[in-house]
């Protein structure tokens, strides 16, 4: 590896340095470069510590060589030292990423760091997300053959990183998908679609001593080999589709679930019906004891080998944004709907230029079980009601041009919040958001827009009071002004601001140019403290008060 | 098509069924460590207490070599060292460097509650613990050498193909009213990786000595199968294999002799692999 390491630094260093963007050997270069710095002083009122450091950055540069049906890439990191909020195993610099790759019509082969995915993920998936500061990419040999159209199969096999290192646990997987279209011809004419696919992925894992709850001078006879297995169907006809998914997992006594040797299950179904103008969707999710990760005495985000897809909506407006659900790996169930409507131009509710209206409500609840046992049993059996509520929120968003230049978004939300799912104490958060987002095009040169948002909540802070201690509590309100200059500059102000039974005030002014493939952007302000998620996967964000700085360019 | 077909699911069930282990429920748990079998003895072992130093370190803590040089200077054959990765913090490892933290290490380190590296510790005894300046062990470790052993312990071992094979003789000079236990562990020296120094700089080379890396018994000990009386004598006979990591040269072995429940260590001994 180390050889093959060498020679992909040679050739890229060298292209990237002799033959511009492109033309070594007929190939091209490009990539890209993204810093971000951050300093950060102490502030008792939102709980922001002093950075002994001043200055923290996280810098990644990517670079990318193909060549016809050949590519490859390297990415170096450096961490000096990692942004608050981003583990300090990350700290240092190095060659994180490379792989070579042969992407033919048959057979594809990527030697070196490879993201894999099987069907949804509830068994497999390596991904690599900058901002929850996350990368659990296979160092190995990724194999996809395609005998005939209609057929892939999937071959994976090598070591998880984790931070600079890479796991204990060897992954091995096999995944085969077929599209039932593609191979009889009078379903491919029919409004019919069925692909069926399903997967295997192994873990081998050396043994280590883990101490009996029931007795420490025992230890547990660990499974070296942990499998996990999926079945999945995609079906449609006509508007309609269905997905469905179902998962299971063997032994695998962990860290997150407390060394229970209960096997795992997870079923996705997912229904869906869209025409033009209208869309309804309905999902629904069950998972029991689903962690699943290269190695076995790890705990936080590195490392899982599979992913469990959220089922609740990703909102994005900072309120709605702030008590974000955390996918619970060791069990929960729950159902998303999800409508959209526009009404269509010339209508009473349409108008002009038509409305668009969406409506999403999801609710998640944890599995009613009864615990038999700790680490070295099957720890608990699971009853056939509902556990305790965790997650449910309901929103309306109506978004209407009112002419060519202004465009309103009003949105609605009522969210219901379960402090567990961050294993932390208290009760029931119940929070009401309302949103006014309103973007205006002045003219060719600039635009504005502001947004304002509401939060009232029923939850109250008190700083002495473990329940209470939450800065996310109170009531809120928030301001925000954009103002976007021709192609190059925008400039923003906002405000958060808890003005009862909370605690904080969180400015923030940015500042960004953009010129071609580069973009600056300078910020000044307070950040709450709180978790930042992205599809169910989370990442605690600690308070912070100074300037924030984020470059990137691409070539 | 079909051939293919059923070929695939024909792979895919083979690998299933061999990817996978199945445990039983009687046999989730079972008896920890490498298994120590005891005899009895007639004989005497000399009786020379001696001082075990557990030391918890790290590569990117740059005080840790003054606590190196300090604890380096008392280093003789009545002073049984120990160095221990602490397993987080500034006991992670460099990029690209060996990993030195173990699991036995980090159990000790869990439940001693190590926070701040260096630490040391005299005999695993909590009120002899030094933590940053380790001006102050040198005392308290020729103190603790004055003291009349309770067990004497001598420890000798054979290497052939691999194999390790362990014995410890031990010679209780006085009774002890609780239970006790033998802990057999595996330490290494001259291992070569970055280490941080007190100015700030990096030394690509620095050579840690003591490096724990395997608990070969249980991680608290094998408890002996008697209860204590003046004049009892066992030897305690282990085996197991030497991983290929391990340079056979540079290891040690050391045995504790400790009390089963506040852990505190009544005596030690080391000897090298082989000898």
């Amino acid at each position: 590896m180390n050889r093959l390491k060498l020679i992909m630094t040679a050739l890229l260093i060298g292209g990237a340095t002799t033959a511009s963007a492109q033309g070594i050997m007929g190939g091209h270069v490009t990539g890209n470069v993204q810093v971000d710095g951050q300093m950060s002083h102490a502030d008792s009122t939102i709980g922001s510590q002093d950075v002994p450091e001043k200055l923290l950055m996280n810098a990644r540069a990517d670079i990318l060589y193909t060549n016809g049906d050949f590519s490859a890439g390297l990415r170096f990191e450096m961490y000096e030292k990692p942004l608050l909020g981003f583990d300090a195993q990350y700290e240092g610099e190095g060659l994180a990423n490379y792989f070579v790759s042969y992407n033919g019509e048959r057979l594809s082969v990527t030697a070196g760091n490879f993201y894999e995915q099987f069907g949804s993920g509830m068994i497999l998936r390596t991904y690599e997300d900058r901002y929850l500061g996350l990368d659990n990419s296979i160092r190995g040999l990724n194999v996809t053959l395609r005998p005939i159209d209609g057929i892939t199969i999937k071959g994976v096999i090598g070591k998880e990183r984790t931070y600079w290192f890479y796991s204990e646990g060897l992954v091995r997987g096999v995944d085969g998908e077929v599209n039932l279209g593609s191979l009889i011809k009078s379903l491919g004419e029919s409004k019919f679609r069925v692909t069926l696919g399903a997967g295997f992925v192994s873990k081998y894992e050396t043994d280590e001593v883990i101490p009996s709850s029931a007795d420490p001078e025992y230890k547990l006879n660990l499974p070296l080999n942990v499998g996990a297995s999926s079945v999945r169907a995609d079906l449609g006809y006509g508007n309609w589709s269905l997905q469905a998914e179902y998962a299971y997992k063997g032994q695998d006594p962990n860290t997150i679930n407390g060394y229970i040797y209960r096997p795992g299950q997870g079923l996705l179904l997912n229904l869906n019906y869209s025409q033009r103008g209208f869309s309804a969707g309905i999902q629904a999710k069950r998972i029991d004891n689903m962690g699943f990760k290269a190695d076995r005495s790890q705990s936080g985000e590195m490392l899982y080998i599979n992913y469990l897809p959220a089922i609740t909506k990703n909102h994005t407006y900072a309120f709605l944004s702030m008590y974000p659900y955390a996918t619970q790996v060791n069990g929960e169930q729950g159902l998303q709907g999800d409508v959209m409507y526009k009404f269509k131009k010339g209508t009473f509710l349409g108008g002009e230029y038509g409305t668009d209206l969406h409506l999403n409500s999801s609710v998640v609840y944890g599995l009613d079980t009864t615990v038999t046992g700790g680490a070295g049993t099957d720890g608990y059996e699971v009853n056939s009601g509902l556990g305790q509520l965790l997650y449910g929120d309901v929103s309306v968003e109506v978004a209407k041009k009112l002419s060519k230049a202004v465009k309103v978004t009003a949105t609605y939300a009522y969210q219901v919040f379960n402090p567990v799912v961050e294993n932390e104490p208290g009760s029931l958060h119940h929070n009401n958001i309302v949103v006014a987002d309103v973007a205006w095009k002045v003219n060719k040169k600039h635009s504005l827009r502001f947004e304002a948002e509401w939060m009232g909540s029923d939850s109250h802070y008190d700083a002495d009071d473990p329940e209470h201690n939450d800065r996310r509590a109170g009531d809120w309100v928030m301001g925000l002004v954009e103002w976007n200059i021709g192609t190059h500059w925008f400039v923003s102000a906002s405000d958060q601001y808890a003005y009862n039974d909370g605690i904080g005030n969180y400015y923030n002014l940015s500042v960004g140019y953009t010129h071609g493939a580069t973009r600056l952007q300078v910020g000044y302000g307070k950040q709450r403290e709180g978790l930042l998620c992205i599809g169910g996967v989370c990442r605690v964000v600690p308070a912070s008060n100074g300037l924030t700085f984020s470059l990137t360019t691409s070539f | 098509m079909k051939k293919i077909f059923i070929g695939l699911i024909g792979l895919l069930g083979i690998i299933g069924l061999n990817g996978c282990d199945k445990i039983e429920p009687e046999e989730y748990t079972v008896y920890d460590g490498a298994v120590v079998n005891w005899t009895d003895i007639t004989t005497t072992v000399e009786p020379v207490q001696r001082v075990y130093v557990e030391k918890y370190t790290g590569p990117r803590c740059n005080n840790c070599p003054l606590a190196d040089v300090t604890l380096e200077g008392i280093h003789n054959d009545k002073v049984v060292m120990v160095s221990i990765n602490h397993p987080t913090g500034q006991g992670t490892p460099y990029p690209n460097q060996p990993d030195m933290r173990t699991t036995g290490g980090n159990e000790w380190d869990k439940y001693f509650g190590i926070n701040a590296i260096p630490t040391a510790f005299i005999n695993r005894d909590r009120t002899l613990q030094f933590q940053g300046d380790m001006s102050n062990i040198v005392g308290a470790i020729n103190q603790a050498l004055t003291e009349e052993p309770i067990v004497a312990i001598d420890l000798h071992s054979t290497l052939e193909n691999n194999t390790v094979n362990v014995s410890a003789y031990m010679h209780f000079e006085k009774d002890y009213p609780d239970q006790v236990t033998l802990t057999v562990a595996l330490v290494e020296d001259s291992l070569v990786y970055k280490q941080l120094l007190p100015d700030g700089s990096m030394d690509e080379n620095y050579a840690h000595n003591h490096m724990l890396r395997k608990v070969v018994t249980s991680y608290w000990g094998t408890p002996l199968p008697i209860e204590v009386k003046k004049g009892d004598g066992l030897i305690g006979t282990l085996e197991f294999l030497l991983d290929s990591e391990f340079v056979a040269e540079h290891c040690h072995l050391v045995a504790l002799v400790s009390d089963k429940k506040s852990r505190k260590i009544l005596n030690c001994a080391s000897c090298e692999i082989g000898k």
